[in-house]
């Protein structure tokens, strides 16, 4: 291969953001031309502006922390419910034939068809919203992670036996490093749920948070504040996709697939 | 040098235990570690092992003495690597038993192990080259002296420069190296070696039966190879047992003296004769 030079590289990165920044200039000038109204749009300018705002009074950071909060708190109780629960049903196969087919049929239902259910229970407190969000990312932890351990290679673990090592490291060693490309699948795919789940439930019932933030804009159709929350949540979701992406680099570095690119 | 690193093994560092006939000596009455004496001898008495009511082997008698270099052949399916299976307890036998005996001296806790060379590499994709060789020593040792050691196993087979690379990295033949040299790591009184080579092109697969030729001369283990390549079985072996649905159907001495010449005509008479009795076996059928 052929060492980049300097301006080559720099060509690299600044090819993925030609589009969207002629995608930005591009709004800008429809809306200061009006060809498009900016009740129905604001331009890039103003949402900046909205932003900035928001940032000095305080109230974005205050809503964007309960959010966040929340997301992640949702995420550790779900997901830990089902990494470990998948865990056992991939090592045990009595806790599989035990737990797997209530999991299949429970996972059917959309969890967010469930709002009304947990409005009555909970209120529209942070019970609810911790509720969904763990529900919502159960499902891919668990699914992947129990896939992860099946479809470790079982000559491996053979060998594993083979060689003398015992239970707890034929399982650190072999068995969940096995695991782990599956795992990041369902971290990832949960991570994406999480944020989904946790705007739906902001939306319709909250009073903090991205989602109420932005419910409140609507009320006073300040249009730049409701386009402001929805473009936090994007990078919101891009942070979270970057992060365990970097995760997967470090944990997955003998992977061919997974070392460049 | 591996012989040196492995020789520093303190009597403290057990090494899982193969069943012995031998009462436990003093450790001061153990021999230094060489050549000779570190062989584990295998009887086979009756064997018996089926699948699903299929007998695969049948009434199977053997011996291995300590030491020696025993290849096991046959046409695929005659049950050679099921016997080598068994004998490395991978699999339980349906009836009959075997009886590994380690060496006469020693302490019972630091009798050597009995290692498995499969067919492929069988190596962590996950773990680098010197912590696959590493797990050789499962539960032996502390971090550091199990780096050591496997180190030392790795510059036997000249992989030294590789310690630290991922697996994925590696040339077919410098895995099944690795391997060689996990397999070796933990000074093996047998080696039970399953078609090992069988994937490899035929130079590398020369200069890997000369490698584990010069370490069995070394070290003196037990060394059982199953292969259907039968001159690679004639080039490596004291003695060859020819397998015929479930038993042994010809019990042959190598009485060439090593090191051997590729292309020797004594070698390559009983290649022939060996070929003669399988492809004979195979139009009685």
């Amino acid at each position: 291969m052929m060492r980049p030079t300097p301006l080559g590289r720099l060509r690299d990165t600044a090819v993925p953001w030609l589009l969207p920044v002629a995608i930005l200039l591009g709004w800008q000038a429809a809306v200061s031309t009006g060809l498009v109204s900016n009740r129905f749009m604001p331009a890039p300018l103003d949402v900046v502006r909205a932003g900035w705002e928001a940032a000095r009074t305080g109230e974005l950071w205050t809503n964007l922390w309960v959010s966040t909060l929340r997301a992640l708190s949702g995420f550790a109780v779900g997901g830990g419910i089902g990494f470990a629960l998948g865990l056992a049903n991939g090592l045990s196969r009595l806790s599989e034939r035990l737990t797997d087919t209530s999991v299949q049929m429970v996972r059917n239902v959309p969890h967010l068809s469930l709002i009304p259910l947990v409005i009555l229970w909970f209120g529209i407190g942070e019970e609810a919203k911790l509720f969904l969000v763990a529900l919502g990312v159960f499902f891919p932890i668990y699914a992947n992670t129990l896939h992860g351990i099946r479809s470790v290679d079982p000559a491996l673990v053979e060998m594993g036996r083979v060689y003398g090592m015992s239970r707890t490291e034929l399982f650190t060693k072999v068995v969940l490093p096995g695991a782990l490309p599956s795992i990041f699948v369902g971290l990832r795919y949960a991570l994406g749920i999480m944020w989904l789940t946790l705007i739906v439930a902001e939306t319709i019932s909250a009073s903090s948070g991205l989602g109420y933030m932005a419910m409140q804009a609507r009320e006073f159709m300040l249009v730049d504040v409701v386009v402001l929350a929805i473009l936090i949540y994007a990078a919101l979701g891009k942070l979270a996709d970057a992060l365990t992406r970097q995760l997967e680099r470090a944990c997955l570095a003998w992977n061919p697939a997974y070392r460049s690119a | 040098m591996l012989l040196d690193a492995l020789r520093r093994e303190a009597p403290a560092d057990p090494l899982p235990e193969t069943r012995a006939t031998v009462p436990p000596t003093p450790a001061s009455a153990r021999p230094p570690a060489e050549a000779a004496g570190r062989g584990i001898a295998v009887t086979a008495r009756d064997l018996r092992k089926s699948f699903d009511g299929h007998a695969v082997i049948e009434g199977l008698d053997l011996f291995l003495p300590a030491g020696g270099f025993t290849a096991v052949v046959g046409r695929s399916g005659c049950g050679k690597s099921t016997l080598l299976r068994l004998i490395l307890g991978l699999e339980t036998p349906t009836g009959g038993r075997i009886v590994l005996e380690g060496p006469e001296t020693g302490p019972r806790r630091s009798e050597p192990p009995k290692r498995i060379m499969f067919q492929e590499p069988r190596l962590l994709p996950w773990a680098r080259v010197v912590d696959n060789v590493a797990v050789g020593l499962s539960g032996h040792g502390s971090r550091t002296e199990r780096r050591e050691r496997a180190l030392a196993a790795l510059a036997e087979v000249g992989l030294a420069d590789k310690a630290g690379q991922w697996p994925a990295t590696l040339s077919g033949g410098q895995r099944q190296r690795v391997a060689l040299a996990r397999a070796l790591v933990s000074r093996p009184g047998l080696l039970a070696l399953d078609e090992p080579l069988g994937a490899l092109d035929a130079l590398t697969r020369i200069g890997m039966q000369d490698l584990i030729e010069r370490i069995w001369l070394a070290q003196g283990f037990t060394a059982l190879l199953v292969t259907h390549d039968v001159a690679e079985a004639v080039a490596m072996a004291d003695r060859i047992l020819v397998v015929e649905a479930g038993r042994i159907a010809l019990d042959l001495r190598v009485d060439v003296p090593r090191p051997r010449r590729r292309g020797d005509s004594d070698l390559a008479r009983l290649e022939g004769r060996i070929l003669d009795h399988l492809l004979g076996a195979q139009t009685d059928i």
